[in-house]
């Protein structure tokens, strides 16, 4: 049995003084599509961040082992060296830095990691141009500062952009449909299923079901109150979608 | 041991008015000394530590050993350790540039008339001081309607040992009429880094009506040095002053301008960045006097202080009656990068007109953890992504220079 690419056991996590996740527990091997699944409120943003390692997040029992190694003693870039990428749900404006510049950057700090030449900046803009062209990115949006004044949909597609040249292990992605219209969650779709191979595996972080019809997990799980208190295949987001989360939220 | 004040033996003491000039200066440092914090206008920087030093008065002369690369094409005036360099020095024959000394003999007249436009030096106590040293210098002037090609640089590079070299360097620069000029001023040394070298610059510029000067400047001078400058800029009909300073290096900087918008629709843009670190104090001073109707002025000043070091901003706007249809803005920033860097700002604005539109901010911050963790998470480095957001923190000014291959080369240095 290989070990799995991510294992979560009995993770409590907190913001401030406040218990965001408490008793969670999911294994996500290789190759696999996990959706997770929840009301507002349930945690699910908490645990993208945790993952990723975003300061602010303090873990106060549990464990996340990740190609078999303590995933919280890394930073958050040595976690983007090894493989784990967040598609954020509200990638943030950086004024004065063009998204090219800085896509370089990203791509060479990883290429470097992985003891592969960094590539000049004609190469990188090969790169771009042609991996671009696939999710629909004219070169003139490179040129602009990061997200500033991108529309949600612009934003989504450079989130998609950056997967698809970065290449991650694990990729996880956080309200990814949110402010798409159906043309652009087709396009951001493709771009993330066009990254599923035998190796590479996905967590996909959703309110609603209608990103799973196109990009269709293995496995969903329910998120409420902190920790996942069901497990099942596609069909189950199938079921949520008709009933809602009122049956697996504690009533108070 | 020598002090800031010396009887030095200075060429041109016979001549009288230079005598005069040269005595006033004196009389008014001496009169307000290094000022210190009971003192308005220094009372952040408080540069007591100057009056303590020990300084020499010459050290070496251009050797012409070092010729820092400057990466774009450009005319140069080269000053090595305070003294003119003639070996390195290169311009076009149709505008004259000479060593201050040598057009205060040759041209007695007209450069009197420039020098004697001076303010009253009682409120600037360095600038008095370096009249006192009146000597060191160019004089370069532009004729009417000429258009210099490329940049000129005046490229002054201390090379002082251990010393403590006390230098005055005093510029003039003349555009007259419908002219045009980019001039580079260029701080920056080599070798022993504990120098406490002391440069204190005056500039005296004259922009002629519908003439256009761009003045960049790039102090970069040893950490343990001292700079003080003083611009003094008048500014005739539908001229423009652009001037941009960029202070990378020093431990105890100023650089002030006083920009008097004397005849209608002049203009100036008086920008600046500071980048510091360590113990150093750096300040900008402006004052902009709108003296005419429909004069503008425009004002950005960023700055990124780290370590325990002190960013200082001192920028006055000032209005005359009857001064109509002006413009004034300024907006000062500045970026704290630790928890014991300072900075101390004080905007003043002297209104005395109705119809004038006039604006002034100031701001201060931290790096946004929200960007940084956004950069991290891509896999850039902790120092990578500081670097980047500092970068880009600065990009809002650097982009007002137009000229290029200028912006890159200073960009370079942050």
């Amino acid at each position: 049995m290989t070990t799995p690419l991510l294992e979560i056991e009995d993770l409590h996590a907190r913001v401030k003084e406040k218990e965001i996740i408490n008793g969670f527990n999911l294994t996500i091997n290789e190759g696999e599509v996990h959706a997770i699944m929840g009301p507002n409120g349930a945690g699910k943003s908490t645990l993208s961040n945790v993952l990723t390692g975003k300061p602010g997040y303090e873990i106060t029992s549990g464990s996340v082992r990740y190609k078999g190694y303590d995933l919280l003693k890394l930073s958050p870039e040595e976690r983007a060296h090894e493989g784990i990428f967040l598609c954020m749900q509200y990638p943030v404006e950086i004024p004065g830095v063009p998204t090219a510049t800085f896509l370089k950057h990203a791509v060479n700090a990883v290429r470097k990691h992985n003891q592969q030449p960094e590539l000049d900046t004609m190469e990188f803009l090969k790169m771009l141009k042609e991996e671009g062209k696939k999710l629909g990115i004219d070169s003139e949006m490179m040129k602009r500062p990061l997200n500033v004044g991108f529309s949600g949909g612009e934003k989504k597609r450079l989130e998609t952009l950056q997967m698809c040249i970065l290449k991650p292990r694990l990729s996880i992605l956080d309200e990814a449909d949110s402010g798409l219209d159906i043309d652009a969650l087709k396009v951001v779709a493709e771009g993330v299923n066009s990254l599923r191979d035998k190796e590479r595996s996905l967590l996909v972080i959703t309110h609603y079901q209608r990103l799973l019809n196109y990009i269709v997990p293995d496995f969903v799980h329910v998120f409420a109150d902190g920790h996942i208190v069901r497990s099942g295949d596609k069909k189950l987001a199938l079921e949520l979608e008709e009933k809602g989360y009122a049956g697996f939220v504690k009533e108070n | 041991m020598a002090g800031l004040v010396e009887n030095i033996s200075l060429i041109g003491d016979e001549i009288p008015w230079l005598k005069a000039l040269r005595r006033k200066g004196e009389e008014a440092f001496l009169k307000s000394g290094v000022p210190g914090a009971k003192t308005e206008a220094w009372k952040y920087l408080k540069p007591k530590e100057l009056a303590t030093d020990d300084y020499v008065f010459s050290c070496g002369g251009c050797s012409q050993k070092v010729k820092q690369e400057i990466p774009f094409s450009c005319y140069r005036i080269c000053f090595e350790n305070g003294r003119f360099c003639p070996e390195g020095s290169f311009f076009p024959e149709e505008i004259e540039v000479l060593p201050l000394i040598e057009a205060i003999l040759t041209k007695s007249s007209e450069i009197q008339f420039w020098l004697k436009q001076i303010c009253d030096l009682n409120k600037f106590p360095f600038a008095a001081l370096n009249q006192k040293y009146l000597n060191e210098g160019v004089y370069i002037h532009l004729p009417q309607g000429f258009v210099l090609d490329k940049p000129l640089v005046l490229d002054v590079h201390t090379s002082c040992e251990d010393k403590n070299l006390f230098s005055n360097l005093h510029n003039v620069v003349v555009l007259d009429k419908s002219s045009k000029a980019e001039v580079v001023e260029y701080y920056h040394y080599d070798g022993e880094l504990k120098s406490h070298y002391f440069n204190n610059v005056v500039n005296q510029i004259f922009v002629g009506k519908g003439a256009n000067l761009k003045h960049i400047k790039f102090q970069n001078e040893a950490f343990k040095a001292s700079h003080i400058a003083f611009s003094h800029v008048l500014v005739d009909e539908k001229g423009l002053y652009d001037s941009f300073c960029l202070q990378r290096g020093a431990d105890l900087a100023r650089n002030e301008s006083r920009v008097i918008l004397r005849q209608q629709e002049a203009e100036c843009v008086v920008n600046a960045a500071y980048k510091i670190d360590g113990w150093a104090k750096v300040d900008t001073t402006t004052d902009v006097e709108h003296l005419a109707v429909a004069t503008k002025s425009h004002q950005l000043v960023k700055g990124v202080i780290g370590g325990q070091a002190k960013g200082i901003f001192q920028g006055k706007i000032h209005i005359a009656q009857d001064c109509v249809a002006t413009e004034g803005n300024q907006l000062h920033k500045a970026l704290l990068l630790s928890d014991e860097a300072e900075v101390d700002v004080k905007p003043e604005l002297e209104i005395f007109a109705d119809d004038v539109k006039c604006s002034h901010g100031a701001a201060s911050g931290e790096l946004d953890e929200e960007q940084l963790f956004y950069m991290r998470s891509r896999g850039i480095g902790y120092e990578e992504a500081r670097q980047l957001l500092i970068s880009a923190y600065f990009e809002e000014v650097f982009a007002l220079l137009d000229n290029q291959d200028i912006s890159n080369w200073l960009k370079s240095f942050l």
